[in-house]
């Protein structure tokens, strides 16, 4: 049989190949590896080199800085809690609103327009235009546009009608939680839809026939089946719109009020954990103030390594036990 | 097997070629371009007239180079060049570049001194970068400008953290005023309130709630004063603007002095923060029944947008800034207790040296030095400093302080008193270079 195969081909499948030894494929390996290994030395130098510059605050005030609600530079008190609380909560408002826009213009976009490639290709890229926009510009635009507009139609009558809610309790004056989270919710709407639609994309016809077979309304298929079994892919999205909302720097810091509060009105000025950073690490003028921002760098760090070892946990128990898996 | 690629068209070589050709001759340009002498014919009416006044320049200038040095955001700096003849020609200082950085306050003046020592000495350049003045002080402190630049001095902590050895020194270049500025929509722009400190305290303390407080009212009996609640506004990033307004704050009342002290960076107890003078004055014109503390040089070169208060002085009278009187509180708080250059001037402060002066009536309480900071003794193991470098400096510095000080008049600055310049004089003076004076005298 190897002889006959040998004739015929001049190849035998019972000849062991030995690999060469120093061929293209070591060198390509090789690249790859490093470039890997360098991605994640570079996380663990930032890592290290925030905890150094922390040090000094990490020594001085201990876990209390995370629970601290004081940041005096005069008297050299520094605590960190307003700038979580209002990380957390504009992130949190940000995903509330923005998460049913950008999935609803992912489900739009892959069942309702699937015919028209044009229109959705043209109504897909507006959507993503909406990423490419620098996000000075949004604050810029929320300074001086959208906050007039939100305090004078959206928060002035919710404060006058449900003003008891403790939601709408303070005085609006256009710079505060609300705002912020409303621009934040526009600049995630993007990368969900984006990312949302690649994953509806990718669920097979299959899912959708059966529904159809069934006797399922077109909102039912996607309702009972597309959406369960794009479930990790969307949630992936989510974290995604997340870290960025997280992140966000300059557009939160024009529409926030820069005020360090906790409270539970959305209407009352806000600071979040890197607004701090951008408005006061150029005059923070002596080392411990140096290094109490730092610190809060080094929270937000973590915050963001936090968020995503735990959607990375989620999704890895969503698809271990979904009844969906191919 | 057959290979599907397609040969790359000649068009496509062509397009490339064009386009490297494009960017490279572009690039060359930029480079390499030096502008021969034009003529700039057109005159505009602002700072820079009175700059070219006071030094002798040739007729033209070249507009790329003023341009280079001009490139601030302020409005009143323009390419206009007198067309005097050169009455003096002076030798020019072998090239260098100088790097300052330092406070918000004083950029626009700095922009157009920068611009005005470049006609004097064309082969120095200097660059400014705007970044706050805790900034400038932790930079020159660390040796990576050549000067710093600075709204407050130096605290006491600050001066123990210079490097060992070293002598840094102050040399006030420009004051400036700090204003309250308000929107209310019934008070009409040419009202204006009158403040005490102890009232701005209270504001800003969130103590007076309401536009109609009984002490507001009190203070302004013919204004009819809303109810509505008061927005305070402040600066979110570190500012000398609200180092002088705290410091005059703690001055005033007893309960700021102890519960949040004055600095370039506070624990605001109310209101809401903006990034920027312009991020102040826009959150105030967006906010009625808002009110901040704002720089007098923004109202000077923006009359009309925002309307400011009166603050009552010492002598019981309510003063509305402006250059006079703000150049009347300099002289008085300058006219004695000024420490030498080379000392230590953390607790120099004119808002405290005319706080308790009964006896002029007109001057404006809440004004502040800007100080310049440069190291006594320069040399090359001191970030790499040039004898050219040092030089430049020493007289960009000279002229600032004696040639330059008529250029803020119409952007809002006040020039400096005569002793205070005296001051500067000697101060410069005793600069040195490797050991040896700069300035010969």
């Amino acid at each position: 049989m190897a002889e006959r195969f040998k004739l015929e081909t001049g190849l035998t499948t019972a000849r062991k190949v030995r690999p060469r030894r120093f061929g293209g494929d070591q060198i390509l390996k090789g690249l790859v590896g490093a470039a890997a290994i360098f991605v994640v030395l570079l996380l663990i130098a930032l890592g290290v080199e925030l905890t150094e510059g922390a040090s000094l605050s990490l020594t001085t005030f201990g876990p209390g800085f995370l629970i601290g609600t004081t940041w005096d530079p005069v008297h050299e008190i520094f605590g960190a809690l307003p700038y979580i609380y209002g990380t957390l909560l504009t992130s949190a408002l940000a995903l509330l609103i923005g998460l049913p826009i950008g999935l609803g213009v992912a489900i739009f976009l892959t069942e309702k327009v699937r015919g028209s490639k044009l229109f959705g290709y043209a109504l897909g890229t507006l959507v993503e235009l909406l990423a490419a926009v620098p996000s000075v510009i949004y604050g810029l635009w929320g300074l001086f546009f959208l906050s007039p507009v939100l305090k004078t139609y959206v928060e002035t009558p919710l404060h006058a009608y449900l003003g008891f809610v403790p939601l709408f309790a303070s005085v609006p004056f256009g710079l505060d939680f609300f705002t912020a989270g409303i621009i934040l919710a526009i600049m995630i709407i993007p990368t969900v839809s984006a990312v949302s639609r690649d994953i509806l994309n990718a669920v097979p016809n299959s899912q959708r026939e059966a529904m159809y077979s069934l006797g399922a309304t077109h909102w039912e298929v996607i309702r009972r089946s597309v959406l369960p079994y794009a479930r990790s892919g969307i949630f992936g999205a989510t974290i995604l719109g997340l870290g960025r909302a997280v992140g966000e720097t300059m557009a939160v810091t024009f529409v926030i009020g820069n005020t360090p509060r906790i409270t539970a009105s959305l209407f009352s000025g806000g600071y979040t954990l890197s607004a701090v950073i951008a408005n006061e690490f150029a005059e923070a003028s002596y080392p411990l103030y140096v290094s109490a921002l730092i610190e809060i760098g080094l929270i937000l760090f973590g915050l963001a390594l936090i968020i995503n070892l735990f959607a990375r946990l989620l999704i890895w128990r969503m698809t271990r036990t979904t009844r969906f898996r191919v | 097997m057959q290979t599907s690629r397609k040969a790359v068209s000649g068009t496509t070589i062509a397009l490339v070629v064009v386009i490297v050709i494009v960017i490279a001759g572009f690039g060359a340009y930029v480079a390499f371009y030096t502008p021969g002498p034009t003529t700039v014919t057109s005159v505009s009416t602002s700072v820079s007239t009175s700059v070219a006044t006071s030094v002798a320049t040739s007729v033209s200038t070249s507009v790329a180079t003023s341009v280079s040095t001009a490139t601030s955001v302020s409005t009143s700096v323009s390419t206009s060049v007198s067309t005097s003849v050169t009455t003096a020609t002076s030798t020019y200082l072998a090239a260098a570049t100088i790097n300052g950085a330092g406070g918000t306050l004083v950029f626009p003046l700095m922009s157009s001194w920068i611009f005005g020592f470049t006609q004097v000495q064309p082969n120095i350049e200097v660059n400014y970068s705007p970044v706050g003045s805790g900034a400038g002080i932790a930079q020159i402190t660390a040796g990576t400008v050549n000067f710093g630049e600075s709204d407050a001095p130096l605290k006491t902590s600050q001066y123990a953290a210079l490097p060992n050895g070293s002598t840094l020194l102050t040399i006030p270049v420009s004051a400036s005023g700090v204003v309250p500025a308000y929107n209310i929509p019934g008070i009409s722009s040419t009202t204006h309130l009158n403040f005490t400190g102890n009232v701005l305290a209270g504001i800003f303390l969130g103590d007076i709630t309401a536009w109609n407080a009984p002490a507001i009212a009190a203070l302004n009996p013919g204004a009819t004063l809303p109810s509505n609640p008061i927005v305070v506004v402040h600066r979110s990033d570190g500012s000398g603007t609200m180092y002088a307004f705290t410091q005059y704050l703690s001055d005033s009342n007893a309960t700021w002095r102890t519960k949040v002290g004055f600095s370039t960076s506070v624990d605001w107890p109310t209101g809401i923060g903006c990034k920027g003078n312009a991020g102040v004055a826009g959150c105030i014109a967006n906010t009625q029944y808002s009110i901040g503390p704002l720089e007098i040089a923004y109202q000077i070169q923006n009359p009309g947008a925002i309307n400011y208060g009166a603050v009552q002085n010492h002598a019981g009278h309510f003063v509305l800034a402006n250059l006079t009187n703000i150049n009347l509180a300099v002289q008085a708080g300058a006219s004695s207790g000024l420490p030498a250059g080379n000392a230590q001037w953390s607790s120099f402060s004119i808002i405290n040296n005319i706080f308790n002066d009964s006896m002029d009536t007109q001057v404006y309480p809440v004004t502040t030095f800007t100080y310049a900071l440069v190291y006594q003794s320069l040399s090359a193991s001191y970030a790499g400093t040039s004898n050219a470098q040092a030089v430049g400096l020493v007289n960009f510095l000279w002229w600032v302080v004696n040639s330059g000080q008529n250029a803020g008049k119409n952007i809002g600055y006040p020039s400096l008193p005569a002793n205070v310049v005296t001051l500067d004089d000697t101060t410069l003076n005793s600069i040195t270079y490797n050991g040896t004076p700069i300035l010969g005298s």
